[in-house]
């Protein structure tokens, strides 16, 4: 007895959440229920990482999408006050143009990506090992500049939100 | 054996959500909402270099160390991001983009 069938719902299910709490993001006032969609969303791409293989990848979206980033942007979201405005203002007045812009490239894009097919998949076994071994031998470097890059960020975050009002306090 | 789910529905997937990105950032008028516009589409980027990785006859996990470096730009750019639009709220109590127009400080 085979259970590919399992492996085939719970994408359909993880489809479904990541699509329409994507969807959700954009088209919902609130700017918190957004960014809570936006969480779900990430916690669901989690699931799509682990049924295809890559048991590490989906911890750290775990650890930096849902917990780190989804902090970040509800903080935005407090220090800038969100009134409640009407339906008519949160959209652009671009906005059909866009639409339709994006749905003429989104439609072949879309149709073209099912033509890809399966090569010799990896082993399972988990990725960690692989993932290291890649990740500290030959993008040794990348990776040591990737740790100035977050230092950068981390400086120029700092600068960006201080306040130099020296003479208020 | 081949697998139940196959590489082209990860792709759909993946290309959906990027455009759902790609709208919200072109029609929302929140800044704070373009950003999280902006990590859908980057995340979405992610399911397919993972796919790509996973299933499409790589030898190694060298498209998954670009979904970490992503993780890390990522995490950068929200940061300095969220400064930017709290730094400009400061200057001039204006959220949207739309009328955030003038750049001088």
């Amino acid at each position: 007895m085979s259970f590919d069938f399992l492996e085939v719902a719970i994408f359909a299910i993880l489809t479904i959440a990541i699509i329409g709490a994507g969807a959700a993001v954009v088209l919902v006032n609130r700017i918190t229920s957004a960014a809570l969609f936006m969480a779900f969303t990430f916690l669901c791409m989690a699931g799509m990482f682990l049924l295809l293989g890559a048991e590490t990848i989906a911890a750290f979206q775990v650890l930096i999408y849902v917990g780190a980033i989804t902090v970040l942007i509800l903080y935005g979201v407090m220090f800038t006050p969100q009134g409640p405005r009407d339906q008519g203002l949160f959209f652009q007045k671009q906005t059909p143009w866009a639409a339709v812009l994006v749905a003429l490239i989104a439609l072949p894009v879309v149709v073209l990506s099912f033509s890809f097919k399966d090569g010799r998949p990896l082993p399972r076994g988990g990725d960690l090992v692989p993932l290291a071994t890649s990740l500290f031998g030959d993008f040794a470097f990348p990776f040591e500049v990737a740790s100035v890059l977050l230092l950068a960020a981390l400086v120029g975050a700092i600068v960006l939100v201080k306040r130099d009002d020296e003479e208020t306090r | 054996m081949t697998p139940a789910v196959p590489l082209g529905a990860f792709i759909a997937v993946s290309a959906v959500l990027f455009f759902i990105g790609c709208a919200g950032v072109l029609t929302r008028r929140n800044a704070v909402v373009i950003l999280m516009s902006v990590e859908l589409m980057l995340n979405a980027a992610n399911l397919a270099l993972v796919a790509f990785s996973r299933r499409f006859g790589s030898t190694d996990e060298r498209g998954s160390v670009f979904v970490v470096f992503v993780f890390v730009v990522a995490a950068a750019e929200v940061a300095v991001g969220l400064a930017i639009v709290l730094s400009a709220y400061r200057t001039r109590p204006v959220v949207n983009v739309d009328e955030a127009h003038a750049m001088r400080g």
